[in-house]
């Protein structure tokens, strides 16, 4: 499998988005809340035009939330053509995976395990590839 | 789907939906060869078009068709009923194969050869042959008549060309929103542009080129929208083929008659109107339309006619259909209303009439007796309403017994752009449709109650109780407990099913048109918002969904009604106007707006000097013209003055009392005969003048109030100066300089004969000589008691002063 890969940082865990779904990435600037929305749900951000819903990475995994956002790194996702900017705590280079995507045993812990299509092996070590649809649903596997 | 394919498959519907209104009036009038030119170009170009593809069996019956209308177009065979029944059957056909074709689905074989047969029962071999026969022109017959009708096709197609109003390509709505945001994004960044060229001052070399790109992008914008519009004659032309098969179904004659096709559309809306249209027709056709032999009985004319007519107003489109059947029947209608449990009796009878009518759109009311196939299916006129004002339309009705029904359709121009009202809660906007907003009142006025209910905070606003919440606490980011209502703005919300409540909001900042886009599910799960616009600088704002916030929180009632409406209402947004209150100096109350009023100064009688019809107070060292004197007496000891200012100048006028500042909500209505009245306006039940800002400073132009009037030094030494100098100095607006002023704008000096006084420091001299005649050692020097020219010499260095120079 070398499927590309935006490498990236979440909740101080390498972490690897699918680059054929990645649109850019952007640097968040100012987030205006929608109050009522669940807690993964920062808020939006507006691209040129158009307006982002901005999803709290580690939240949406279950995890804490990754706190000030400004100046913070976002990559950009089309789901269902809605457009959501993933908060990332980095974002490196695309790189290849160089393995098929695994499971471990024993799972990733129920966060990652609930978001992630598995572990690949890359260049920088081993990262979880994130599994777009389900992290902008949010974690209500868990709340519900 | 291959590109030319699905080019296929759009152009035969559009043709399609453009020709079955045709192929109607066609019948109605066979002798119309222009309809009947446009239903052969149709079967013409099907044909045509199959050629490209392997579609046999569209070919087959297109060409058919095609045979039947070109004996028709060369006059030798009159269309009848059933030869259009038969054409009409074909088209439907095709329709149906195209259907198929783009779903990727085979069409079930079989049932073409009836429909073919159908269109000529006479001679049915005859077709089939010259089908085979035909290459290009269709209507090989026989020899001579070929002739004549190949000639005839030339003519049309070229009368056809000459007559193709528009040259027009078929474009991906996909491809049009790339453009639309792309204009969306170079407004923003114009915008964004604008504020800093703002920041930076006027700069002439930048400001003219990029008026001229603003012009240039507001042109773009409104084309770009413009490409997203339709003629409403595309609504329209299916219109007459729904109407001839229901009214044939039901046994009915109708007409049609359309008005205002040319007015355009958006695309979308057109497609979401349909069926709300459809809808109605049928109502109008099954309910309203008698049979043709009570119709007859009633003196009506035996066909009925159905009109729909379109007008464009503004940022609307307004859409009348009417038909001249029998009217709503009231009485039948609220019958149905109480059987059907949604009113009690007594609630009915109160009712007005007109609000009897618009109980058709009550959910769950049908006055069909009996179930037809036409209506009465369980849709009612409540879905067809809540289907437009999804649209962020709305519908109203008229109705009189015998002689038909009007429905008024408002629409607006585009789906996308809504008219939105925004408003503030917690530091953020939001926008809330505008078709929702009934009203804006602000809590502290007068007129508002607020009451509390248990839990529920309730307010009172002319006359009517109703639920007010605070948009903060619906959001979840503050307590309704913790609002100060007073303080509050209130919108007052009118929901489809007519229930009203308040929402109390920190501000509200203006009316704008937003685009309008889709939210993401995560946040359409709140139930709170509709979608999401931005503002001009780019900030996201969130459209709140007023019809779900309202379920949310229980605020409709269950049978769509309420009763906290008053019927027949006739009111209008009023803006408040803040004024001030005051007694004059004969005590009666008058008003001035607010934004005109300065300050209040209480002097004491000694500042003020009347004589004759010169008034002045003197404040602070500053002279005032003083109006309002004709009123009444001064006070013996101590002045109330208004310190007026029209930004420029100032002027006090002379009140007996301030009384309140209040807020003027009704209109100012104009009075003749006093020039320094505005007009009077209520203010609690009893009219209140409110002067005339204007004709008060047009008529006593105060000398210009700078901050700082203008200072003039005048001999100290002279007693003459102090005493009969000085006062002078000051009437003409000048402030005597002290021993402070280093420099004054002017000094007064005495011209003697010799000169040894050093002249004091000014920027402008007048000098004054003792005599009346000026001798030759004295030029430029003015009699000390030619008071004229010493006015006159002031007010040019005032005059100097204002334009801007030193006239040193």
């Amino acid at each position: 499998m070398n499927e590309l890969l935006l490498m990236c940082m979440i909740a101080g865990r390498r972490a690897a988005i699918p680059a054929s779904q990645v649109q850019s990435v952007i640097e968040i600037d100012e987030i205006t809340p929608i109050p009522g929305t669940p807690g993964f749900v920062r808020g939006l951000t507006a691209l040129r035009s158009q307006a982002l819903t901005v999803i709290d990475c580690p939240v949406a995994l279950g995890l804490e939330s990754s706190g000030e956002v400004s100046d913070q790194r976002a990559a950009v996702v089309d789901v269902g053509g809605h457009l959501y900017a993933l908060l990332v705590d980095e974002a490196y280079d695309v790189g290849e995976a160089r393995s098929e995507a695994t499971a471990v045993p024993g799972g990733f812990g129920s966060g990652w395990q609930h978001a992630s299509l598995g572990m690949v092996e890359t260049d920088g070590g081993p990262a979880l590839v994130i599994d777009v649809v389900t992290l902008v649903a949010g974690p209500v596997a868990e709340a519900a | 789907m291959d590109e030319l394919l699905a080019d296929f498959i759009a152009e035969t519907r559009e043709m399609l939906d453009a020709s079955s209104g045709e192929i109607v009036a066609w019948e109605a009038n066979p002798s119309d060869t222009e309809r009947l030119d446009t239903i052969f170009r149709f079967v013409h170009t099907v044909k045509g078009n199959c050629g490209f593809f392997d579609f046999p069996r569209l070919e087959k019956l297109s060409h058919a068709a095609e045979d039947a209308l070109s004996e028709c177009r060369a006059g030798r065979r009159t269309p009848d009923s059933a030869l259009v029944s038969a054409v009409l059957a074909i088209i439907d056909r095709i329709s149906a194969m195209t259907d198929a074709i783009e779903a990727g689905e085979e069409f079930p074989e079989g049932g073409d050869e009836p429909l073919i047969a159908a269109l000529n029962p006479q001679e049915p071999d005859e077709f089939v042959h010259r089908r085979a026969d035909s290459e290009q022109e269709d209507t090989a017959a026989s020899g001579a008549i070929s002739v004549e009708i190949a000639d005839t096709s030339d003519d049309t197609t070229k009368s056809s060309r000459a007559n193709a109003v528009q040259r027009s390509i078929r474009l991906p709505v996909d491809l049009l929103d790339e453009v639309m945001k792309g204009v969306s994004d170079m407004v923003l960044a114009r915008n964004d542009l604008a504020r800093r060229l703002r920041d930076a001052g006027e700069q002439p070399t930048i400001d003219g080129p990029f008026e001229r790109l603003s012009t240039i992008l507001a042109d773009v914008r409104s084309s770009i929208t413009r490409m997203r519009m339709q003629r409403l004659e595309h609504l329209f032309s299916s219109l007459p083929r729904l109407v001839r098969d229901l009214s044939n179904e039901l046994g009915k004659q109708v007409m049609v008659d359309f008005e205002g096709g040319e007015v355009e559309l958006d695309r979308e809306m057109i497609e979401m109107v349909r069926d709300p249209l459809t809808h109605i027709i049928r109502n109008a056709i099954d309910h309203g339309i008698e049979s043709p032999g009570d119709r007859l009985h009633k003196g009506k004319r035996e066909i009925g006619l159905m009109r729909f007519s379109a007008r464009q107003a503004g940022n609307q489109i307004s859409l009348v259909v009417t038909d001249d059947g029998r009217g709503l029947d009231i009485e039948r209608i609220a019958a149905k209303a109480v059987s059907a449990g949604i009113h009690t009796k007594a609630e009915v009878d109160a009712m007005s009439d007109r609000r009897k009518q618009h109980l058709i759109f009550a959910p769950g009311l049908s006055t069909a007796d009996q179930v037809s196939s036409v209506s009465g299916r369980g849709v009612g006129m409540d879905v067809v309403r809540a289907n437009i004002e999804k649209v962020g339309g709305s519908i109203d009705l008229t109705s009189k017994p015998g002689q038909g029904t009007s429905f008024h359709i408002k629409l607006p121009l585009t789906l996308s752009i809504i008219a939105a009202l925004t408003v503030g809660a917690g530091r953020q906007r939001y926008a809330i449709p505008r078709s929702y907003v009934e009203e804006i009142v602000f809590g502290s006025n007068a007129n508002v109650d607020f009451a509390e209910a248990g839990e529920r905070r309730l307010v009172t606003f002319r006359g009517k109780r109703v639920p007010c919440l605070s948009l903060g606490a619906i959001l979840g980011i503050e307590d309704n407990a913790d609002v100060i209502w007073e303080e509050r703005t209130l919108v007052l919300i009118r929901l489809a099913s007519d229930d009203v409540f308040a929402l109390a909001v920190d501000r509200v900042y203006d009316h704008e048109d937003v685009v309008v886009k889709p939210i993401a599910p995560a946040v359409m799960e709140t139930r709170l918002y509709a979608g999401t616009t931005l503002l001009d600088d780019g900030r996201p704002m969130m459209l709140l969904d007023m019809p779900s916030i309202a379920a949310t929180h229980q605020l409709v009632s269950e049978r769509g009604t309420t009763n906290v409406v008053e019927e027949e209402k006739v009111e209008h947004r009023r803006r408040t106007v803040p004024i001030m209150l005051f007694a004059g100096l004969d005590g009666r109350r008058r008003a001035a707006r607010l934004d005109l009023v300065r300050r209040i100064d209480t002097i004491s009688r000694e500042a003020i000097d009347i004589e004759g019809n010169r008034a002045q107070a003197v404040i602070d060292g500053a002279i005032f013209s003083l109006v309002g004197l004709e009123f009444g007496e001064l006070p013996q000891d101590r002045c109330r003055l208004l310190r007026l200012s029209d930004g420029e100048s100032e002027l006090v006028y002379a009140v007996s009392e301030v009384l309140d500042a209040s807020e003027m909500e009704g209109d100012i209505v104009t009075v003749e005969g006093d020039p320094l009245i505005e007009g009077v306006t209520l203010i609690e039940g009893q009219t209140v003048p409110v002067i005339d800002g204007h004709a008060l400073f047009a008529r006593h132009r105060a000398p210009q109030r700078l901050d700082h009037p203008m200072s003039c030094r005048i001999p100290e030494a002279s007693e003459w100066a102090r005493t009969i100098l000085g006062p002078l100095v000051e009437a003409a607006g000048y402030r005597i300089a002290g021993e402070r002023d280093d420099s004054a704008d002017v000094a007064i000096v005495f011209e003697r004969h010799e000169e040894t006084e050093q002249l004091p420091a000014a920027r402008n001299v007048i000098r004054l000589r003792q005599e009346p005649e000026a001798g030759p050692e004295m030029p430029d020097t003015i009699y000390r008691y030619d008071r004229d020219s010493l006015l006159a010499a002031l007010k040019q260095v005032r005059l100097g002063k204002m334009a801007g120079g030193k006239t040193a």
